[in-house]
C-alpha cells in the first residue's frame, strides 16, 4: 500500500532521514519508533507530501507522493502531532469545513461523531478556544476520520491525551484496524506500539536500524526476558 | 482552478475575519472617516457641515492611500503566516497549495470588500441624504480603487508571509513595504528627478509612477474625478505621454492588475517548493 524507497531528507548539511526504505502492506498497522529527532515525523510528513524529500521515492497505492502529492493524498488522512484550528470556530464548523474541502456530505459528521466507537460527543458546539489540548487532539482525529480514507497517518497520536483518552484511542484504532485500514503511526510510547502495531521500524539518527514484526518482538521479550524498553534500547545502541 | 476547493477556504477565512472583529472594526473606521471628513472637512475655513461628494472623495483619497495598504498588509500577513498545527492539517488535504493560498486571498478580499462597502457605503448614503448628488459618480470609482488597492496589498502581504517563515520577520517586511510605498518612494522619485534634466525628469516621473501601486491609485482616483488641476507631476506626465484620460486610466488599471498578479505568482512558486 505504501512504499518508501531510499527516502532521504536533508536540512542544509543535516540529514534528518538517511536512505530509509520500507513497505507497508494493505491493512497493516505500522509503527515508526524512535527517540526525539530520529526522523519519524519527517518520514510521515514526506509520505503526506508536506515535506519535499531530498532523494528517494514514496508511493501510496502506486501513486507517487513525491511527484503527485495532491493525487496521493486522496487515499490518506493525516493527524499531526500538534493540531490547530481557528479559535473562533466551533468544533462542528471545523468538521463542516473539512467536509466541504474533501467534497463529503455534511451528514458524514454525524456518522463520525455519533456513529464511531470513539467518544467525540460533548464538544461539537464548543469553540476551539474552549477546548483542552486533548479535546483538540480528539477533534483532529475526528477530522482525520471524516474522509474514511484507506490510509491513516498519525503523528504521536496519544501525546496530548490523558490516560483514559489514550486507552479509548487505542481501542478505537483497533476497530479501524479491524475495518482493514492501513495505519502508520509514530510514537515513543512503547505501550502504543506493543498494543497496536503489526510491524515496527526503529529509527535512530535518521537511519532505519531495525524492521521487525511485533510477534518477533514478543518472542524476544519472552526468550531474553527483556522488556520492550530494553530491546528498543539495544536497537538504539547498535545503531 | 479548483474552485470547489478555493470557495470553502475563502468562506472560512471570511467567517474568521468577521468573528475576529477585523471586518467590523474596519467598516466602522471607514464609515467614521467618510462622515468626519465630509462634516469637518471645511472647519479650517470656518465652516461646518456636510460637503458634497467631490470634496469628500478628494480628501478621502489621500487618507485611504495611507490606511488601506496598512490594513491589508497587517490583515494579510496575519492570515498567511504559518500556524504549525493548522497548516499541517490543511495542507495534508487533497487540495493544491495554490488553491489554499487562492482561497485565503479570496476570503480576505471578501472581508475587505465587506468592510469597504459597509463603511464607505453607509457614509456615502448619509452624504447623499444631506447634500446634492454632484460628483456622486466619482465616489463609486473611488470605492472601487480602494478595493483594488486592498487587493494589491493583500497579495504583497501574501508574499511577505510566504517568503519569511518567522512572524516577526513577516510583519517587519510588511511594515517596511508600507513605509517604502506610502512614504519613502515619492521622496526618492522627487530626489531622483531633481538630478535629471527636464525632459529626462519627465520620462523618469512617468516611468516611476508604475513602480508604486499607491501612486497609481492616487493618479487613477484623480483621473476618475477629472481633477486635472490637482494631478501633480506624475498624473500630468501620465496624461502627457499617453494622450488622454481613457488611455491613462487603462494603463493605471493594467499596472494595478500586474501589481496584484506578480506577487501572487511569486508566492505560489515559493510555496510549491516549501516544506510545511
Amino acid at each position: 500500500m505504501i512504499s518508501v524507497q531510499h527516502l532521504t531528507k536533508a536540512f542544509g548539511k543535516f540529514k534528518a532521514v538517511d536512505h530509509v526504505s520500507f513497505d507497508v502492506r494493505e491493512g497493516e498497522t505500522f509503527a515508526l519508533l524512535g527517540p526525539n529527532g530520529s526522523g519519524k515525523s519527517t518520514i510521515l510528513k514526506s509520505i503526506v507530501g508536506l515535506i519535499k524529500p531530498t532523494g528517494g521515492d514514496i508511493t501510496i497505492g502506486g501513486v507517487s507522493a513525491v511527484k503527485t502529492p495532491q493525487a496521493s493524498r486522496k487515499a490518506l488522512s493525516y493527524l499531526p502531532q500538534r493540531v490547530g484550528f481557528h479559535d473562533c470556530l466551533t468544533a462542528r464548523e471545523v468538521l463542516e469545513f473539512y467536509c466541504r474541502l474533501r467534497k463529503l456530505p455534511i451528514s458524514r459528521i454525524d456518522d463520525v461523531v455519533h456513529g464511531s466507537e470513539f467518544n467525540f460527543n460533548g464538544f461539537s458546539e464548543k469553540r476551539v478556544a474552549e477546548l483542552s489540548g486533548g479535546m483538540k487532539q480528539k477533534l483532529g482525529l475526528a477530522v482525520a476520520c471524516l474522509a474514511d480514507a484507506p490510509v491513516l497517518l498519525l503523528d504521536e497520536p496519544t501525546v496530548s491525551l490523558d490516560p483514559a483518552g489514550a486507552i479509548a484511542f487505542r481501542a478505537f484504532l483497533k476497530t479501524l484496524k479491524e475495518k482493514g485500514k492501513t495505519i502508520v503511526f509514530t510514537s515513543h510510547v512503547l505501550a502504543d506500539v506493543e498494543m497496536l502495531a503489526d510491524r515496527v521500524a526503529v529509527l535512530v539518527d535518521g537511519r532505519l536500524t531495525a524492521l521487525v514484526g511485533i510477534d518477533e518482538l514478543r518472542q524476544r521479550i519472552a526468550e531474553r526476558k527483556q522488556s520492550l524498553e530494553e530491546i528498543y534500547l539495544d536497537y538504539a545502541k547498535t545503531a | 482552478m479548483e474552485l470547489s476547493s478555493i470557495l470553502p477556504i475563502a468562506r472560512q477565512e471570511l467567517i474568521v475575519a468577521i468573528r475576529n472583529k477585523w471586518t467590523v472594526i474596519f467598516a466602522f473606521v471607514f464609515g467614521s472617516l467618510v462622515l468626519a471628513i465630509s462634516y469637518f472637512g471645511t472647519v479650517t475655513a470656518g465652516e461646518i457641515g456636510f460637503q458634497g461628494f467631490n470634496r469628500t472623495t478628494a480628501s478621502l483619497l489621500s487618507l485611504v492611500l495611507y490606511l488601506i495598504p496598512l490594513v491589508a498588509l497587517m490583515m494579510g500577513t496575519q492570515s498567511f503566516l504559518r500556524s504549525e498545527g493548522e497548516d499541517e492539517m490543511l495542507f495534508s488535504q487533497p487540495v493544491s497549495r495554490s488553491a489554499i493560498l487562492g482561497g485565503k486571498l479570496l476570503g480576505l478580499f471578501a472581508a475587505m470588500t465587506t468592510a469597504t462597502f459597509v463603511g464607505f457605503g453607509l457614509g456615502g448614503l448619509v452624504i447623499a441624504t444631506q447634500t446634492d448628488a454632484e460628483g456622486f459618480l466619482g465616489y463609486p470609482a473611488f470605492v472601487l480603487l480602494s478595493l483594488i488597492l486592498s487587493l494589491v496589498f493583500l497579495s504583497l502581504s501574501m508574499l511577505a508571509a510566504v517568503a519569511s517563515k518567522r512572524q516577526t520577520k513577516a510583519f517587519g517586511i510588511a511594515l517596511l513595504l508600507w513605509f517604502f510605498f506610502v512614504i519613502l518612494y515619492d521622496l526618492l522619485v522627487l530626489g531622483g528627478s531633481l538630478l535629471l534634466k527636464e525632459r529626462s525628469a519627465n520620462y523618469f516621473i512617468f516611468a516611476s509612477l508604475f513602480g508604486n501601486p499607491v501612486d497609481i491609485v492616487r493618479v487613477a482616483g484623480l483621473l476618475s474625478m477629472k481633477g486635472g488641476e490637482v494631478f501633480g507631476a506624475a498624473g500630468a506626465a501620465l496624461l502627457k505621454f499617453l494622450g488622454g484620460y481613457t488611455q491613462a486610466f487603462a494603463a493605471a488599471i493594467t499596472s494595478l492588475i500586474l501589481w496584484t498578479v506578480i506577487p501572487i505568482l511569486i508566492s505560489l512558486r515559493i510555496v510549491r517548493n516549501q516544506d510545511i
